[in-house]
């Protein structure tokens, strides 16, 4: 990952060659749906292409702009031969309005392709972003790689361009990627999505059910086990001199241990009362509730096969005689619940 | 590799899924994984797809990694107000693959009036939305074009605490089996299920039999007496699995690569293992949210939907006591109406008069129309969601806290 690269990117002044995008550091903050959808491109290329590319939408923030986050992308298609290159311009243009109609806050910022290689055609497309009217000027274009090729890691690298060439004619068609550090932000609720595509990962078939909170909990238990097994086997190491001791992650441990509470045995036992006590009430309420809407509901249903289609007098008193009734059970399951609401 | 041609918006739609690159990648890189089933699986397609008949039931839901994350995404941006958006796949012999989804848009309202009751709903009607229709179709014809499977095969909302039972729901779920297309399914998202770590997806579709009660719109109690339709069987859940590509698997498989490489050199100091970057970006490591004990916020949420749910039930069973009370004092003036011109025609055949008809009373009085059962059955489907969801969270709570209990009082829990 770039990240690991550890370069530096600096804004170096340029000579003026016509209307040029601001080439300032930029800091590109990735959401991991932008990713995923242009590895679903990928896997959903024409078998003759080797790189299919796309756009890239997102929202620039901070005072100067200078940083974007890529939420989002959508596919292009485009053809590429040996000596031309052909994008698809209208259907961008058309997927770029359907896009803003859901959502209007983003915009465009760049666009990807499915392979680390650049080349002119890169630059042509490049420039075309970057362009003045459709394109994301006067900030510059962000150009994301992404590389697909079977039996390596997905290397992920990020762009900006500064134009190049001795003439107008030549800097069209050229341009000179700088590359710039990017970060992939996974936000609270992406994490519960990964972690039950995690458990998809390690299987062969690549699928999994999704967890129940049982389940779940398992899984940290085990999990928490084998870190713990990891934990005691180092110590034993250490202690047989077979690892380097370490006086920095032995004062570590050491704190951690110290983190655990030192609690008087009978405030455990109240407050592990009380609160099991309020998980409990409220799970008997909600299937109690259950049990008496579902009775009311019958309840209601029944009479009119006692009554029959035409209810006399007498049947119908019965029925409002019912129905008080019932009542009656539903002020005293509110009461229940408030009690148990106060009890919280 | 057709399976069902719908028709809609005008033109003939065929659901054709075009081979995509999977079956290369799985040649060449997953060799030890399982490289025979997916050659044949599509190969298979080609011959067993066409032949598959079109009405066996839905089996299972398959989601796509990237669906996975799209409407986390998109609820998460919305929340606390309802996300919806589209979903498009297709249906392999029973289990439906949702490959991709997109949002549907809505009209962005300044964030006081998202309060006011009719705005509120707009996103949430979004799915059967005429507008939205138009730009559903124009939207998946442009997907077609990427080779994305241009299918609608549902839609998605978001949830909170599993409060989705409404009618709102039904009538999308309903709009959607009945206009576009029966193989269609529902997922709910319960956002603040997924901000406690736990990935909450489920799916769901309307019964058979609720569709056809919903066609005729009959809920009354008779009807409800003759079909024997009851609360539970309104919705039907379909499994749901998720489904990894190739890409997306190794993509996954590199995230925490830097803790995998190789042995880390040994710290100096406290603060290095504190702040070490490896382990601050390490967004993938197990966590262990679901080990907490924090449960108030998720009793008091749930509290409080039950009450709303039993104030729905006393509305309704207020509405429905008055509708009887009313239908007994009209059928008591139509008895009474009834005896007096009973009486009145007895005295005109003693003085030899022709007698009055006996059956006008259906045009003098009108009989109160009985209220729908719908929103009590509704109703009742939501608190049954809600007591199983309490009965989940309460198993695995209950689960956690005696074995807090058992830790920090050692031997004291064996006397119990």
């Amino acid at each position: 990952m770039a990240e690991q690269d550890g370069f530096i990117h600096l804004g170096r002044p340029l000579p003026a060659v016509g209307a040029q995008p601001t080439i300032a550091p930029l800091r590109v903050v990735i959401q991991p749906q932008a990713l995923f959808s242009v590895l679903d491109h990928c896997t959903r290329r024409p078998l003759d292409q080797q790189r299919v590319i796309g756009t890239l939408l997102g929202t620039r923030s901070d005072a100067d702009e200078s940083q974007i986050v890529v939420h989002s992308s959508f596919a292009v298609s485009h053809t590429e031969t040996t000596d031309q290159v052909e994008v698809d311009m209208e259907y961008q243009k058309a997927m770029l309005a359907l896009h803003l109609r859901a959502n209007p806050k983003e915009v465009l910022v760049g666009w990807y392709a499915t392979s680390s290689e650049l080349n002119t055609f890169s630059a042509l497309i490049q420039n075309h972003y970057s362009s003045q009217g459709e394109g994301t000027y006067p900030y510059p274009a962000i150009h994301v790689t992404v590389s697909s090729e079977p039996g390596k890691d997905i290397e992920v690298r990020t762009y900006i361009s500064a134009s190049v060439g001795v003439s107008p004619e030549r800097a069209a068609d050229s341009a000179a990627f700088i590359p710039i550090p990017y970060t992939v932000n996974y936000s609270e609720s992406d994490r519960a999505g990964l972690q039950g595509l995690e458990n998809a990962k390690v299987q062969d078939n690549r699928t999994a059910t999704i967890l129940t909170e049982i389940e779940d909990l398992e899984r940290s238990l085990e999990d928490t086990l084998g870190l713990l097994d990891r934990v005691s086997k180092y110590v034993e190491n250490v202690v047989e001199e077979e690892t380097e001791p370490s006086t920095a992650l032995g004062q570590f441990l050491l704190n951690t241990l110290a983190l655990a509470p030192k609690v008087d045995p009978a405030d455990i036992e109240k407050d592990f009362n009380n609160h099991i006590q309020d998980v409990l009430t409220v799970s008997y309420l909600a299937n109690m509730i259950r049990t008496q809407m579902d009775l009311s509901n019958r309840l209601a249903t029944a009479q009119l096969t006692m009554g029959g289609g035409e209810a006399s007098g007498a049947a119908s008193t019965e029925k409002d005689g019912r129905r008080q009734n019932r009542q009656g059970g539903q002020t005293r399951q509110n009461r229940a619940e408030s009690l148990s609401l106060a009890n919280l | 590799m057709s399976l069902s041609p719908t028709n809609e918006g005008g033109y003939e739609r065929i659901q054709v899924r075009k081979p995509t690159d999977d079956n290369n990648l799985t040649g060449e890189k997953d060799k030890e994984t399982e490289p025979v089933p997916t050659f044949i699986r599509y190969s298979d397609m080609a011959t067993i797809a066409p032949v598959v008949e079109k009405d066996a039931p839905l089996k299972a839901v398959q989601l796509e990694a990237l669906v996975v994350m799209k409407v986390i995404k998109h609820c998460a941006n919305r929340s606390p107000t309802t996300a919806t958006g589209s979903l498009v796949g297709m249906d392999v012999n029973g289990t439906l693959e949702i490959t991709n989804t997109f949002p549907f848009p809505v009209v962005d309202l300044p964030a006081e009036a998202q309060y006011e009751q009719q705005h509120f709903n707009s996103a949430a009607a979004a799915p059967r939305a005429k507008s939205n229709t138009a730009y559903q179709a124009e939207m998946i014809r442009m997907l077609r074009e990427v080779n994305v499977d241009a299918n609608n095969v549902g839609w998605y909302t978001s949830a909170n605490l599993g409060n989705f039972v409404n009618a709102n729901f039904i009538e999308n779920q309903y709009h959607y089996q009945k206009e576009l297309n029966e193989r269609t399914v529902a997922l709910v998202h319960d956002v603040s299920r997924s901000s406690q770590g736990i990935l909450s997806i489920k799916a769901f579709r309307l019964s058979p039999q609720f569709m056809v009660a919903y066609k005729e719109n009959k809920f009354t109690t008779e009807n409800l007496l003759k079909s024997g339709l009851k609360y539970t069987d309104i919705l039907v859940e379909i499994p749901v699995t998720v489904h990894n590509s190739h890409l997306v698997n190794t993509f996954l498989n590199q995230v925490p690569r830097m803790l995998a490489s190789g042995i880390l050199k040994a710290p100096t100091s406290v603060q290095e293992i504190e702040n070490n970057p490896v382990v601050k970006n390490d967004t993938l490591a197990p966590r262990f949210d679901s080990l907490t004990l924090n449960t108030d916020p998720y009793l008091s949420q749930t509290a409080d939907n039950l009450l709303d749910s039993v104030e729905t039930h006393h509305v309704e069973a207020n509405n429905f006591s008055y509708y009887q009370r009313a239908l007994a004092r009209e059928q008591a003036k139509i008895a009474q109406w009834q005896a007096k011109r009973k009486a009145e025609n007895a005295a005109r055949a003693l003085s030899k008069q022709p007698p009055l008809p006996e059956d006008e009373w259906q045009k003098l009085f009108k009989l109160p129309t009985e209220p729908s059962r719908l929103e009590n059955m509704l109703n009742s489907r939501q608190v049954e969601q809600y007591a199983r969801q309490v009965d989940g969270f309460v198993a695995a709570t209950s689960a956690k806290m005696f074995a807090v209990r058992g830790n920090l009082l050692p031997g004291d829990g064996k006397e119990e």
